[in-house]
């Protein structure tokens, strides 16, 4: 059984997240990634939803595939920035390592 | 898909040593301007930052080169639980990977900053160049999401560049140009007035390319969708009477050539690359781009390409 942290959207806004609430999971970002891979980005601002930490810190090393193309964050019809949520998801998941 | 964390730490650490990725004093990398034709140091109103990328391109080539062949390897397994340093003796560290490089893939990209240089003098630019003044932005950190890393060196790049009294910048590529121009104002409080070199050419003869065959253009991400500047090189190549023409998915919806998976994954760079090379080749001709990491990517899929600062140069 997954734990969830209802506060973890609110703690993202310290690493430059704070739009992932914004997202109706629309899959569109998916649809446009060209990394084609696993409904990346949608899943991972999922995660970020519903508090799923644990399931982030699991599969970190994919955030990693993320190219910074934009391409997300250029169709997504709620301004949700996907890209610059990866990017923000990486800087949670460094600094969580450089903490432990 | 090697480890992020290692490159992290591999980066990171070289950045802080030697204030490059490469742990190779940047006078070593940075040599392009022995070649240029009357540059000044000052005065000059706008200092002309190439950021290191360019140069960069020959050190990136030999590092992916010696992880392709890891990666596809059998110790692929094995490496994805080890840390990689150990098993990368000094490919990014040193003295190692300047061995590696090759001299004509450094000639090749440095003649593209040359072209810069005369465009910009050319079109009566108001520039200067120092070599010691010419940082690497830190872009890779911030990208690779070493908050940390990249904010202690763009701050460190900040102070140095306002001690100097700079105000304006002339950029060369789009990553130390989105970088100089969004970040650094966020993260660091320092703005410059940032143009890309092209932003500055003014081309006195029209109708110099009448009769070539038009080039394909490949816009950047960061030119195309994040700074969205697409339209400026393509004034000049009609300014120049270039013929052009579009491939699918250009300008603010370009696709991406692969280039920045490189670090953590060639393999998924070249999945990436054949993609956009695909829709390159549908258009018959032959291609135009304006960064050193797409260029490259390009170039190793065997794509006739070529900078557009070399294209300006020739037909100038
Ligand atoms: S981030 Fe935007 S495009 Fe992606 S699922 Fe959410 S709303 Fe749709
Ligand atoms: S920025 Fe990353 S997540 Fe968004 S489309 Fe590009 S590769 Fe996919």
């Amino acid at each position: 059984m997954a734990l969830v942290n209802p506060d973890f959207a609110e703690e993202l806004k310290a690493f430059g997240v704070d739009t992932a609430l914004e997202c109706f999971n629309c899959g569109t970002c998916a649809a446009i990634c060209p990394l084609i891979f696993e409904h990346f980005p949608r899943k991972m601002i999922r995660y970020v939803q519903v508090g799923a930490t644990e399931k982030i810190l699991q599969q970190a090393q994919e955030l990693w595939r993320c190219l910074h193309c934009g391409l997300c964050t250029q169709t997504c019809p709620r301004q949700a920035d996907p890209a610059e949520l990866i990017l923000g998801l990486r800087r949670y998941v460094v600094d969580r390592w450089r903490r432990a | 898909m090697y480890n992020p964390r290692d490159i992290i730490n591999l980066i990171g650490a070289n950045v802080r040593k030697s204030r490059n990725p490469f742990g190779i004093p940047s006078s070593q990398i940075n040599t392009w301007w022995r070649e240029a034709p009357g540059f000044t140091r000052r005065p000059g109103d706008a200092l002309l930052l190439t950021g290191l990328m360019y140069q960069a391109i020959p050190y990136i080539e030999a590092t992916t080169r010696y992880l392709e062949r890891l990666e596809d390897s059998r110790w692929a397994d094995y490496l994805r639980f080890a840390p990689l340093s150990r098993y990368i003796p000094s490919f990014v560290v040193g003295r190692g990977l300047a061995c590696l490089t090759s001299r004509a893939e450094k000639k090749q990209f440095n003649r593209i900053l040359v072209s810069m240089c005369r465009l910009l003098t050319q079109s009566a630019a108001d520039f200067f160049y120092h070599p010691e003044m010419d940082f690497y932005s830190g872009i890779l950190l911030y990208d690779l999401g070493d908050q940390e890393g990249f904010v202690e060196h763009a701050k460190f790049v900040a102070r140095n560049l306002k001690l100097h009294g700079v105000q304006k910048i002339i950029t060369v590529d789009p990553h130390t140009t989105y970088a100089l121009k969004e970040l650094y104002p966020k993260y660091t409080g320092v703005s410059f007035d940032v143009q890309p070199y092209f932003a500055l050419l003014r081309p006195h003869q029209v109708s110099r390319g009448n009769g070539r065959p038009p080039v394909a253009i490949h816009d950047p991400c960061f030119y195309g969708r994040y700074l969205k500047v697409s339209e400026m090189p393509r004034q000049l190549l009609t300014d120049l009477g270039l013929p052009y023409t579009e491939v699918r998915n250009c300008g603010e919806f370009t696709s991406c050539c692969g280039g920045p998976a490189e670090s953590v994954s060639p393999a998924l760079n070249r999945e990436i690359l054949d993609r956009r090379v695909a829709e390159l080749k549908a258009s018959g001709a032959p291609v135009v781009t304006f960064c050193p990491i797409c260029l490259a990517n390009l170039l190793k899929a065997g794509l006739p390409v070529e900078d557009l600062a070399s294209l300006l140069d020739r037909n100038w």
